[in-house]
């Protein structure tokens, strides 16, 4: 195995009875990437972040994180990678310093010290009882205790799901000061696709247990051509067959077409060029087919 | 094809507005290139790290790092080894002039089209702000 890789995954597939959860993903992550998981709900997010955990069983397809297998060396693994799953919840009786004490008696890797440093960051004190805190103030101090391990890759599942926008700023701003060193990764699924794209050097795209779209964020601008245009020539954009037509918003020229490839050169000359949106992209890539029928 | 309606270029508050015309690390050394202006950081100081930024402006580290990268290659910023990035010495000054030359270049000209065209002279414009 490529020592650089943290994750790699071939043709894996994971079953539900006979529902194919997971279906033929193949993609890979190196050390020091910000990666999204982005897909709609059932689309196997969940799944596919459990697997690599060790969680789910594969029924086919290899997997190897941090060159384990993670049913077999599920032990070994989770000293070397942190996993906040979707339904995480800290108990409610205890204090923040009880955590931090349970957490060094617990984890190998674990450093209190470093626990407490971050949740310096917080308005969170270790003498907090979980209870008294807020949902925003309860993911943070969940967060500085896992970014506490020293780990090499950070699996969170929606990690700001029912967070106020406050909250989930100060969630990313301490992942990306305090954990993202340019060796360690994070990989992360959400719904809030257009907050967090920045923040992203790359995306896993899921549609119903099928892998869309795997790419860095830079292939994307490259691939991807976003062509904002006039309402007066919508019919010959439309004829050049984009993914994606949209509207949108004031200041702009009030509707925009997303191709796959550079569409021919008398096309991009009826608008202007611009960077793609994931939001477009993955409304593009992953619709329903029920959600599928509206038309200009 | 799907036809929706979409707010992404409306911004979010959640962080800073990316114009989607230009490179977010254009942008983002643009930005930078404006603080610098200011004097913040002052010449000779360091420059903040790249995931004190990254965390500032939510972006991607790699991201910030072409920013900085840009800053550098217009002799901004110097790599002082081991110690990281610092504001060169003369940063102010060149920045300066080239903004100068930006605008007169291209603001300039169209500034002066629409006060032609609002019929607004030079005698009209004050330039003390509370006078």
């Amino acid at each position: 195995m490529d020592a650089n890789l943290l994750v790699e995954a071939r043709s894996l597939g994971v079953r539900y009875g006979a529902k194919r959860a997971l279906d033929d993903v193949s993609f890979t992550i190196p050390k020091g990437r910000v990666v999204g998981l982005l897909g709609h709900n059932g689309a196997g997010k969940t799944t596919l972040l459990k697997a690599l955990v060790g969680l789910v069983k594969p029924a086919q397809g290899e997997l190897a994180v941090l060159g384990m297998n993670p049913l077999r060396d599920r032990v070994d693994l989770l000293e070397q990678a942190c996993y906040i799953p979707d339904v995480a919840i800290l108990p409610r009786w205890a204090r923040v310093a009880d955590l931090i004490g349970l957490m060094s008696g617990l984890h190998p890797r674990f450093s209190a010290a470093r626990a407490r440093e971050l949740l310096r960051r917080t308005s969170v004190d270790p003498a907090d009882k979980v209870k008294s805190l807020s949902k925003g103030m309860v993911v943070q101090a969940h967060l500085a205790l896992v970014a506490a391990i020293d780990a090499r890759l950070m699996i969170l599942d929606e990690p700001t799901l029912g967070l106020d926008v406050l909250s989930r700023k100060a969630f990313y701003e301490m992942l990306i000061d305090e954990w993202c060193d340019g060796e360690r990764s994070v990989l992360v699924s959400t719904h809030q696709v257009e907050e967090i794209e920045a923040l992203l050097s790359d995306v896993l795209m899921l549609n119903e247990g099928k892998l869309v779209l795997s790419i860095s964020l830079e292939d994307m601008d490259r691939r991807f051509v976003a062509l904002s245009h006039d309402a007066s020539v919508a019919e010959q954009v439309a004829a050049a067959h984009p993914l994606l037509r949209y509207r949108t918003g004031p200041g702009t020229a009030g509707n925009a077409a997303l191709f796959d490839g550079a569409p021919a050169e008398q096309v991009m000359r009826l608008g202007q060029r611009v960077r793609p949106s994931l939001v477009d992209l993955f409304v593009a890539l992953t619709r329903r087919p029920e959600l599928d029928r509206t038309q200009f | 094809m799907v036809c929706y309606l979409s707010n992404t270029p409306l911004g979010h508050p959640m962080q800073q507005t990316w114009d989607q015309r230009l490179p977010i690390y254009q942008q983002l050394a643009d930005l930078l290139a404006a603080r610098l202006l200011d004097g913040d950081p002052p010449e000779g100081d360091a420059m903040p790290s790249v995931r004190a930024l990254a965390g500032r402006y939510l972006l991607n580290p790699l991201t910030v790092n072409r920013a900085l990268q840009a800053l550098g290659d217009a002799g901004l910023l110097e790599n002082r080894r081991g110690l990281g990035l610092y504001v060169m010495p003369g940063a102010r000054a060149r920045l300066r002039a080239s903004e100068r030359e930006r605008f007169l270049a291209t603001e300039w000209p169209r500034l002066r089209a629409h006060l032609r065209r609002l019929d607004i002279g030079p005698e009209q414009l004050r330039w003390e702000e509370n006078a």
